[in-house]
């Protein structure tokens, strides 16, 4: 039974893997491309804001950073947008440092809020910010200068690129879940005083999250601004964007290693589906939805769609080792 | 008593404008069992809370073998050997028996040693071993106060705090458990005891420290805690 789920398991993500591919079809490539790229920031919430219990509701400032990362390295240093990358990463862990250890102290709603207060902060600096384009944003290349600039017509390639880092992170993911650090950040968050009481190093542990997490956003920031080719303020550290990751991983199953994905392959295509249905109009249609499903979440399964796969109960894993 | 193991002197903990403990002072020797009583609301866990780091002291010292831990991180305080049994267990719920056991351990050095602790607190608990397997969230409270003392073994402490081990058990659980406690202290380990039952800590304790409105209002001997009038009028609130 369990090895066919496991199989059954395998397959579906090859199928899915290849289905864009298969299908031929730009629009559908293009909804998968968003989807993995959608379901790497919501991973990446996910370490701290899941496993961690620490609800974030301000990581578009990690995505903020890594989008604008990418494109001031193109703008500034007329390097390709992907250079920048790796120092929007380096930037999001010095973030994470400098905010991570005082807004560590603070519990519960009281956490999410100072977050929420962060991100805000940092969109309205950048909106005052002539250097880095303001509230006009920054744009891309136009037209590929070297193949380095990954400028690419299609969407598979992104889709592919994606693909590659959402399996790193996964893998990291998982890694750590088993490891004494996804130990205790599961102690944290189900009762952080008790975790604390035992010699838990409670502010390390949440800053070594906080740093993976932060940097794959980052990093899903700065691979947006790759494909799309532009950011401005909103696109990067608006709430909406944060939100978007918090609401991927609820509905899939917070703190469960594919729950942000399975968040975001049911997200994606229904706010893609709206958008190009209402077209600029309706462009909020996906937000009223995403309140709905808050709600039914709330009511009905706060442990997210990952609630209702089954899981073999402490009484039968007892059995199963006697 | 010069060399103490664990001093306390007029400690002070305040949580905003509200105070937790005024001036708290007493010894732990090496050895000893010493019961910290009190009526509900005395002080008795903060002052606990503010030894294992859980909460910063507004003023007063806390040393421990004569160095000052007060102001030290709570997993700093367990890796000198230091250990909480809270009050109300605090265990995790959704997580199994030996799973909890295993974040005992969380201070611990080398892992190596994980495995004979483990096996001690089997020992000490069998009704734990049967049920290693088992979420804490299904025993019962008997076998919860078990599990949250086998817990803080498992950082293999020289100070066992021990926050109302007895609160909310029936009688005979409780009997079973001072045994046990006594058992401890045979091996060699020190207790400290917070309780509001003070019947059953002055039968296992050397000394006491009876603590009112956040102050020490008595302290010595066992005996002479039990026979001293005052303690019934500390209970009732009286002031001495």
């Amino acid at each position: 039974m369990r090895v066919s789920l496991r199989a059954a398991l395998v397959l579906a993500a090859i199928l899915l893997a290849i289905a864009p591919v298969l299908s031929g079809n730009a629009f559908y490539q293009r909804i998968a491309a968003l989807v993995v790229l959608a379901a790497i920031s919501a991973s990446a919430w996910n370490v701290i804001g899941g496993y961690g219990g620490q609800v974030s509701f301000g990581h578009s400032v990690y995505f903020g950073i890594g989008g604008y990362a990418a494109l001031l390295s193109f703008t500034k240093l007329g390097l390709p947008p992907i250079a920048g990358a790796p120092l929007g990463m380096l930037a999001s862990l010095l973030l994470s440092a400098i905010v991570g250890l005082p807004s560590f102290r603070l519990r519960g709603h009281y956490f999410s809020m100072a977050t929420i207060a962060i991100a805000a902060l940092a969109e309205l600096l950048v909106t005052n910010w002539g250097w880095a384009g303001g509230a006009i944003g920054l744009m891309g290349p136009a037209t590929p200068r070297s193949p380095a600039d990954l400028l690419f017509r299609s969407a598979l390639p992104y889709y592919a690129i994606f693909l590659v880092v959402l399996a790193v992170l996964l893998a990291l993911t998982w890694w750590m879940q088993r490891s004494r650090m996804g130990f205790y950040l599961r102690a944290i968050s189900s009762g952080e005083r008790a975790a604390e009481s035992l010699g838990v190093p409670i502010r390390r542990t949440k800053l070594y999250a906080l740093f993976l997490s932060g940097a794959f956003t980052a990093l899903a920031g700065s691979l947006y601004a790759v494909m799309i080719g532009f950011i401005d303020p909103d696109s990067g550290f608006g709430i909406l964007v944060s939100v978007n990751m918090v609401v991927m991983a609820a509905l899939g199953g917070a703190g469960t290693l594919f729950g942000p994905l399975a968040g975001a392959i049911i997200l994606v295509p229904l706010e893609e589906t709206t958008n190009a249905v209402l077209g600029g109009g309706g462009s909020g249609a996906a937000y009223v939805a995403y309140g709905i499903i808050i709600m039914l979440l709330a009511r009905f399964s706060p442990g997210g769609l990952a609630q209702w796969v089954p899981r073999p109960s402490a009484e039968k894993r007892v059995r199963r080792a006697a | 008593m010069s060399e103490a193991l664990l001093r306390v002197s007029q400690l002070a903990v305040r949580y905003g404008d509200l105070v937790g403990v005024a001036d708290v002072s007493f010894a732990v020797g090496e050895g000893e069992v010493v019961a910290l009583l009190g009526a509900n609301g005395a002080g008795k866990t903060t002052t606990l809370n503010a030894l294992a780091g859980l909460v910063r002291p507004a003023g007063g010292e806390i040393s421990w073998r004569g160095e000052r831990i007060d102001g030290a991180p709570a997993h700093a305080i367990v890796a000198r050997g230091i250990a909480l049994s809270p009050e109300g267990w605090r265990l995790f719920v959704q997580q199994t028996v030996e799973q909890n056991l295993r974040l005992g351990a969380a201070a611990l050095k080398e892992r190596a040693r994980f495995g004979p602790l483990l096996e001690r607190v089997f020992s000490l608990f069998p009704r734990l071993a049967e049920r290693r397997r088992q979420n804490a969230g299904t025993l019962s409270g008997g076998e919860r106060q078990m599990l949250a003392v086998g817990r803080a073994l498992m950082s293999d402490p020289k100070l066992l705090m021990l926050d109302e081990p007895s609160l909310g058990l029936a009688p005979a659980v409780v009997d079973a458990m001072y045994e046990t406690l006594g058992q401890l202290r045979a091996e060699g380990l020190t207790l400290l005891i917070a309780e509001q039952s003070m019947e059953l800590a002055l039968e296992i304790a050397d000394r006491a420290a009876v603590l009112q409105t956040g102050r020490t209002v008595l302290s010595g001997t066992a005996k002479e805690i039990a026979e001293n009038p005052d303690l019934h009028r500390a209970y009732l609130g009286a002031a001495l």
